[in-house]
């Protein structure tokens, strides 16, 4: 990556941690902690589809982490630090444990059974009452637990900048991860069963496995995201994260543009402030969101991030032509 | 009540709701494997099947089931305009746009209806009132009804595929589509006439469902679930597998809430699909491409 794309993201994670110090009101936080956590799953979606299936079923890796999380805090009086790693291994466990005979299914099929997958996530959480407390859910889920350091800092999460804050450090995690394994070996193995896994297959690559690795990884962001959430919430219910809410990360990935890494991130924001900004119009606010969603589809099928590109070319062209 | 009423009772039930979910999956299929598209907004088209009916029948006084026809036809008919503005740009390229627009399109659906039709529940009253007995179960007329019209169109619809031109056309077309429009059929005939059939079909089974329980301008998930739920589990590509796995699913529905809960009707459900998919991932009649 060049300097000057290294300064500027330096430059935007400055402004990014100095934001709470101009914008902080509570409304407008809660925004950009969704914001972020949008950016998280719909990075990790990314990952999953650069490893060659599209899951639909994002939302219902997200409800797993956040039920796990939600769970070991409530249930077992584990830490709430603890509770969010388990939270996101717990996405990745179920879809290593679903990994395989998921992987075996081909392009559209692979994405409906994902959705199916959500849909049992969420039937779950709403008839095993007594463990999840139906469609009630669990409430009272406490704030992470305070960060105390060598007796000099005390870091407790009460208010709403505390969790800006959390969500601002999880999401560079993430991302930075996101990126160090898109740039590995692993990585370019995914780009080659992506583009054929029969050729990848022929040459030794184990496809259905690295296909399942990309699910995992991907899905472990889902639940960090889930349990995110229910410590910043402090309530979770079964449909939380349903089909809608796994549709509308998908939108971010897509609308966004997923041939490249900042994408999703670019498509989160926009269509996260998409319907803020359209909120005057009340009910009919989805006609805004949906419209532009099937514009930027037909005329920027590579995303948002094709923009800069296309205008490029649009100018030079005419340049030529002059 | 007798063992053997009890019986058809629940023999019925496990009918009536293979019969709704056949008629989801079917339509669904049949967008699926002819146009290529991911019809998401499957679903919605139901809904919009279910309202159509119900305000053609209490707004303009027509009887049930000319309502319920009417609905069928003007959902197929608004299905040939979408395919054609939305989908049909995309269609052999990237599968990933028209998923996006399909998710658009369904959530705009909803919001129309949330629009036209107001947030709420709308409560139904039945259009047929009364009951018979048949071997001693109490049944009623209307959910005899549902499994005889989904009969008519299923069964229409396996005429129509077997021995019409366009029936043939379509099945030509899923099969391979480079075959078939080297052989002439218009790639562009059969997906409008294949999204009139499989919006019609979604609208047939919200028409039905609706006058027997209430509206919602969500009600459409439940319909997108059971769908993709058939497809998988029955085979995918396969429409007589949609028709075995929805008359599994269905009386799974039917039999096991009453004889245990709805929980184990849906565990049990899960727990077929999942085995499929170990062990046939393709369905039970699906192809295995």
């Amino acid at each position: 990556m060049n300097k000057k794309k290294r300064i500027l993201i330096v430059g935007l994670i400055v402004v990014l941690f100095l934001i709470p110090l101009v914008v902080n009101g509570p409304y407008q936080l809660h925004v950009m902690i969704m914001i972020g956590i949008a950016v998280m799953l719909s990075s990790s979606l990314r990952l999953i589809f650069n490893s060659g299936q599209l899951s639909l079923g994002h939302g219902g890796m997200m409800t797993i982490g956040a039920y796990t999380t939600a769970l070991l805090i409530t249930k077992l009086g584990l830490s709430t630090w603890l509770a969010l790693t388990a939270g996101a291994a717990a996405g990745a466990l179920l879809a290593l444990l679903v990994g395989y005979p998921f992987v075996r299914l081909k392009g559209i099929y692979f994405s409906l059974v994902t959705v199916f997958l959500a849909e049992v996530i969420r039937l779950i959480a709403e008839q095993w009452r007594s463990l999840t407390g139906g469609s009630m859910g669990i409430s009272n889920i406490p704030s992470p637990d305070p960060i105390a350091m060598f007796g000099i800092f005390n870091i407790a999460f009460e208010s709403k900048v505390s969790f800006y804050y959390l969500t601002l450090i999880l999401v560079l995690i993430t991302l930075v991860v996101l990126y160090a394994i898109e740039r590995s070996r692993i990585g370019l193995t995914w780009f080659s069963v992506r583009e054929s896994d029969s050729l990848a297959e022929s040459i030794g690559v184990d496809t259905a496995s690295s296909k399942v690795l990309g699910f995992c990884a991907g899905s472990f962001f889902a639940g960090l995201a889930g349990g995110l959430y229910c410590e910043y919430n402090s309530i979770i219910t079964p449909s939380a994260f349903g089909f809608t809410y796994g549709m509308n990360v998908l939108i971010y990935m897509i609308v966004g543009g997923y041939q490249r890494f900042s994408g999703p991130i670019i498509g989160a924001i926009v269509l996260c402030f998409l319907p803020e900004i359209a909120r005057p119009l009340k009910e009919y606010q989805p006609y805004i969101f949906g419209g532009v969603v099937i514009l930027v589809m037909f005329f920027l099928p590579g995303g948002l991030i094709s923009l800069p590109g296309r205008l490029r070319t649009l100018f030079r062209g005419r340049k030529d032509n002059a | 009540m007798t063992g053997l009423a009890f019986v058809t009772q629940i023999v019925l039930n496990g009918l009536m709701a293979a019969s709704i979910y056949i008629l989801v999956a079917l339509g669904l299929t049949l967008v699926l494997s002819m146009t290529g598209i991911v019809q998401l907004a499957h679903g919605e088209l139901y809904m919009l099947g279910a309202y159509g009916t119900y305000y053609i029948c209490t707004v303009l006084g027509l009887h049930y089931l000319l309502a319920l026809l009417l609905s069928v036809l003007i959902v197929g008919l608004l299905g040939i305009p979408m395919e054609k503005i939305f989908f049909r740009p995309f269609r052999g390229k990237d599968f990933m746009p028209s998923v996006i627009i399909a998710v658009a399109i369904m959530t705009m659906l909803q919001t129309t209806a949330v629009v036209f039709f107001g947030s709420s529940v709308k409560v139904v009253t039945t259009p047929f009132r009364g009951v018979m007995t048949i071997a001693g179960a109490v049944v009623s007329w209307e959910r005899l009804l549902v499994i005889v019209i989904s009969a008519v169109f299923v069964g229409g619809l396996f005429l129509l595929l077997r021995y019409t031109r366009i029936g043939l056309a379509m099945l030509a077309l899923s099969q391979d589509v480079r075959g078939a429009t080297l052989q002439g059929i218009s790639a562009d005939r059969v997906s409008s006439t294949a999204m009139f059939f499989g919006c019609g079909l979604a609208a047939v089974a919200g028409g039905l469902m609706g006058a027997i329980f209430n509206l919602s301008p969500t009600m459409g998930g439940y319909a997108l679930m059971k769908g993709i739920a058939v497809i998988i589990l029955g085979g995918l590509g396969s429409l007589s597998g949609v028709v075995v796995g929805g008359l599994i699913l269905g009386f799974i529905d039917g039999i096991v809430p009453p004889l245990w809960n709805v929980q184990m009707a849906s565990l049990i459900g899960f727990i077929c699909i999942i085995v499929i998919l170990i062990f046939r991932p393709q369905g039970i009649m699906g192809r295995p491409s």
